[in-house]
């Protein structure tokens, strides 16, 4: 489990990026890290893993204090930065390697993602492309089997039959033990993969809800005109098929969240979404 | 689990180092070792063995040390490559060790053997191009000897090292990206700072200043004359051990220091 007691965050003193910011995440779960470029989210997943301090507040990851680094820490956590660092090795070299250091890893199964992957090679890993060194640090990371999994814009550089496959792969590699925390700004990317939603925005914490919990609260539906008492629609966007809204669900009807609508919404009207979904900074 | 020091994750970890850069850890010895080969062989022709000794020793043990130094933590020239480093999980404390054991004791020990090596090799051949018929074969014989690793310039040498050394591993963890330079222009900077305040310091207190030197003796001008101000000598003593011991052993502590509080 994550706690993040009032983060605060900046990389300058006099412009804070998180202030007071308090999250907890339970494991079990895939959460879905939203926000705008700049908006905070590789920060937030590196005061997760350590690798930045926060200025005020506490951090617990699984009863560890991240900052510390300890071993015992960061045995149980992986993270896959937005950009991969692979050495002049073999797959099998690298794996020889790093492995040793995650008690849990399994080989085969690192094998069997790479397949999935379409990442075969016995050349050195820097030789191939952006990618494919990507693919191989997921597969790696996944075969980890760390308690905690932190990915920043994993599928940034993957095309398109490897975003399915990640997708698929995600899914299969989650089990109730794991906390999986994707972050990233292609939202399309995390359709049907996340259970719950946390959005980030000028370091505020904006939502954080199952999908579940999204779709109880709030319609997702295309409508041909829009009604001449708009209070209840949040969000609006004209498209081929008329208008499409989110709504408050006031009628508990069943909708498909839509992810790129709900962050619009959300980012357009933090302070109704905050109203809405009790949203604590 | 022990989360300061495990001796097999300490293997694991000097195993990774030594293989996953072979480039730089093998490749830039090698390069060191190749330089100071031709550097001996140059001196020895054109100046002596004596200057060839000192000056190879001198620049392989300290400059080649300081050089190999600035390397050990270059983790951080990339987002991707610093991330990975830092969330490896091990403790900062064998992370360091790893680097003080190949920057502060591989890499001597390397370069000591090889400096035996070289030096023993070109002073055999030298001892057996003379002729023993010769008058002055002693003489000739006994002016070139093995470079002694106890003598006074190689025990002046070790403390430069030690500090080049802890410099050059500090400079790499506070400079994300060409380390070596900026840290090479940061110790230059630092110097030229504290000759300048000593220097201006002298002034005020002797307005007949000849020279000044950090830490060591102001030189004044009595009529023609220089006199020298030097510090007792209990106080010179204990000056020339901190410089010696206690300066490098603080910059190598600061450096894990550094390393633990990293942030990337």
């Amino acid at each position: 489990m994550v706690s993040i007691e009032n983060l605060s965050f900046g990389y300058k003193k006099s412009k804070p990026l998180y202030k007071n910011l308090s999250l907890s995440l339970e494991t079990g779960s895939i959460y879905g890290l939203l926000g705008k470029n700049g908006a905070g989210k590789s920060t937030l997943l590196k005061n997760l893993i350590g690798l930045l301090y926060p200025s005020a507040g506490k951090i617990s990851v699984n009863g560890f204090i991240p900052k510390k680094r300890l071993p015992s820490f960061l045995k149980t956590i992986y993270f896959i930065p937005e950009e991969v660092f692979v050495p002049s090795l073999t797959i099998r070299r690298y794996i020889n390697l790093y492995a040793p250091f995650y008690p849990k890893f399994d080989e085969k199964s690192c094998y069997d993602y790479l397949k999935v992957l379409d990442v075969a090679t016995e050349d050195k890993l820097t030789t191939l492309s952006f990618g494919q060194q990507k693919k191989f640090i997921i597969s790696f990371g996944l075969a980890c089997n760390t308690e905690v999994l932190l990915l920043d814009e994993p599928t940034n550089g993957l095309d398109i039959p490897s975003k399915t496959q990640f997708r698929k792969l995600i899914s299969s590699v989650f089990t109730e033990e794991r906390m999986i925390f994707i972050s990233t700004h292609q939202i399309r990317d995390l359709d049907n993969l996340i259970d719950k939603i946390v959005i980030v925005d000028k370091g505020e914490l904006l939502l954080s809800a199952s999908v579940n919990e999204v779709a109880e609260k709030l319609s997702f539906k295309t409508i041909k005109e829009m009604p001449e008492d708009s209070s209840a629609i949040f969000y609006s966007e004209d498209s081929l098929k008329g208008i499409s809204v989110v709504m408050k669900n006031t009628d508990y009807e069943d909708s498909k969240v839509n992810l790129e609508h709900l962050f619009n919404a959300v980012t357009e009207n933090p302070t109704m979404a905050k109203a809405i979904f009790n949203t604590k900074n | 689990m022990n989360d300061t020091f495990s001796a097999k994750r300490f293997a694991l970890l000097f195993k990774k180092t030594l293989l996953e850069r072979p480039t730089q850890m093998f490749g830039f010895t090698g390069l060191i070792l190749a330089v100071i080969l031709i550097l001996y062989f140059i001196c020895k022709s054109q100046i002596g063995f004596g200057a060839a000794q000192n000056i190879s020793f001198i620049w392989g043990l300290a400059g080649g040390g300081c050089f190999l130094a600035s390397f050990v933590f270059s983790y951080f020239s990339s987002n991707a490559n610093g991330s990975s480093y830092l969330t490896l999980p091990a403790s900062h404390f064998e992370k360091w060790l790893c680097g003080i054991l190949i920057a502060g004791i591989l890499y001597p020990v390397i370069f000591l053997l090889f400096f035996r090596g070289i030096d023993s090799l070109f002073v055999a051949i030298f001892h057996n191009s003379l002729d023993p018929e010769n008058a002055l074969y002693k003489e000739q014989y006994n002016s070139v000897y093995i470079f002694s690793f106890t003598g006074r310039i190689a025990l002046k040498v070790f403390p430069i090292f030690l500090l080049l050394t802890g410099i050059s591993l500090i400079g790499s963890l506070y400079f994300n990206k060409a380390a070596f330079i900026k840290t090479a222009i940061a110790f230059c900077v630092v110097c030229f700072s504290l000759f300048a305040l000593n220097w201006v310091i002298a002034k005020i207190l002797f307005g007949n200043l000849d020279g000044a030197f950090p830490f060591h003796a102001v030189d004044i001008l009595v009529g023609k004359e220089v006199g020298s101000v030097e510090l007792p000598k209990k106080i010179f003593q204990a000056y020339g051990f901190a410089a010696d011991y206690v300066v490098p052993v603080l910059f190598w502590v600061l450096t894990y220091v550094r390393l633990r509080e990293k942030e990337f």
